[in-house]
């Protein structure tokens, strides 16, 4: 019985932060006020302040991490909503999305070896420019660890999110497809959301470029682990 | 999150029922592609073959988009709730604390410079030759 109510405590808690630093991000709308960084160390410091084990706060949260499968299915609706614009750019949306996962992967893999991480963290890096549900489904096919991963790839969106306007200021881009394309790929989610924030085609590019980029890693990272 | 209002314009919130009827119908769907490729031991993951089944039947108009993207509207836009737990899992890894946790960092960091450059140049090259072309 008290496990139960454990249980259902950290669920409860991890609802109630997350409900409460959404309400705060539509007041402020700042990088620091982000739900997924508020909640993440907000029940981060509440794991370690009450000695819980993170075993034994899963144990009430685990059904959260199981909706990411239907949350993945549900990526559906966002392509086949814009199929006009996959229709009239697939060819640009191909050669930067493949172009993008190649410089993912290298780059990570490169710099991983480079500071000589342990393989198992090397694999978990390798799929971090990709959105979350399936960078922790790349990542445990490739021997690395998901959780991880999920940690990396929420960095990369963070970080990625805060730099995209000053990289666009030095680089000498003007398409809104290629404004859309660098965060879609280089910050999935959190990308998607600051490129809406420069214009519309710029949004459903980096959605559609984000959600394909995944499609792309987790089919070869599938096809290359079963052979 | 403003991430998925990106990718989920639609704006009014119709009835929330509606909505978790059609969410728990997502989940069936989800279910139904992971059984699928147990059964027959396909490589890729359950929730990707789901993906592009539901994409499928949405361009072949066998399924209606509204019939569903309330429901997948939703789980969109809590998507990071859901992997909130397991980012968690650092607190289980001390060893993450030190000089190591800062070349993590740095990998992070640099790898997505090198990427976002990369993919918006090329992106870019290939806009204005296209472009070129067409004129």
């Amino acid at each position: 019985m008290h496990a139960l109510a454990e249980a259902a405590i950290w669920c409860l808690v991890t609802l109630a932060v997350y409900a409460g630093s959404r309400k705060l991000h539509q007041k402020f709308g700042r990088w620091w006020s982000s739900p997924l960084l508020l909640t993440w160390t907000v029940c981060g410091i509440a794991i370690v302040a009450t000695h819980t084990t993170y075993h034994e706060y899963l144990e009430g949260t685990h059904w959260m991490v199981w909706l990411l499968g239907p949350a993945t299915v549900a990526f559906a609706i966002p392509i086949h909503r814009h199929r006009e614009m996959v229709r009239r750019h697939w060819l640009l949306l191909a050669i930067g999305v493949s172009v993008g996962c190649i410089l993912a992967v290298s780059s990570s893999w490169l710099l991983a070896w480079g500071f000589g991480l342990s393989p198992q963290l090397r694999a978990s890096l390798l799929p971090r420019s990709i959105t979350t549900p399936l960078a922790m489904d790349a990542s445990s096919r490739l021997g690395g660890s998901p959780e991880l991963t999920a940690v990396f790839t929420a960095l990369t969106g963070l970080f990625g999110a805060a730099i995209g306007e000053n990289l666009l200021k030095i680089l000498p881009v003007t398409s809104s497809l290629a404004r859309g394309a660098l965060f879609g790929m280089g910050a999935h989610g959190a990308g998607v959301a600051k490129a809406t924030e420069l214009g519309q085609e710029e949004g459903v590019i980096a959605s559609l470029i984000m959600i394909l980029a995944g499609q792309l890693t987790v089919i070869v990272v599938a096809l290359i682990s079963s052979l | 999150m403003p991430a998925a209002a990106a990718i989920s314009p639609s704006v009014e919130p119709k009835p929330v029922y509606r909505a978790g009827m059609q969410a728990i119908g997502m989940i069936l769907f989800w279910w139904l592609a992971q059984c699928l490729t147990a059964h027959f031991h396909w490589p890729i993951p359950g929730s990707l073959l789901g993906l592009m089944l539901l994409w499928g039947l949405l361009e072949l108009g066998l399924l209606k988009l509204h019939w569903i993207e309330q429901g997948a509207d939703s789980l969109l836009r809590h998507l990071m709730l859901f992997f909130v737990p397991a980012m968690l899992a650092l607190v289980d890894h001390h060893e993450l604390f030190s000089l190591l946790g800062i070349k993590l960092i740095l990998v992070v960091l640099i790898s997505t410079v090198v990427v976002m450059c990369g993919t918006a140049c090329i992106v870019e090259i290939g806009f204005r030759l296209s472009h070129a072309r067409s004129r």
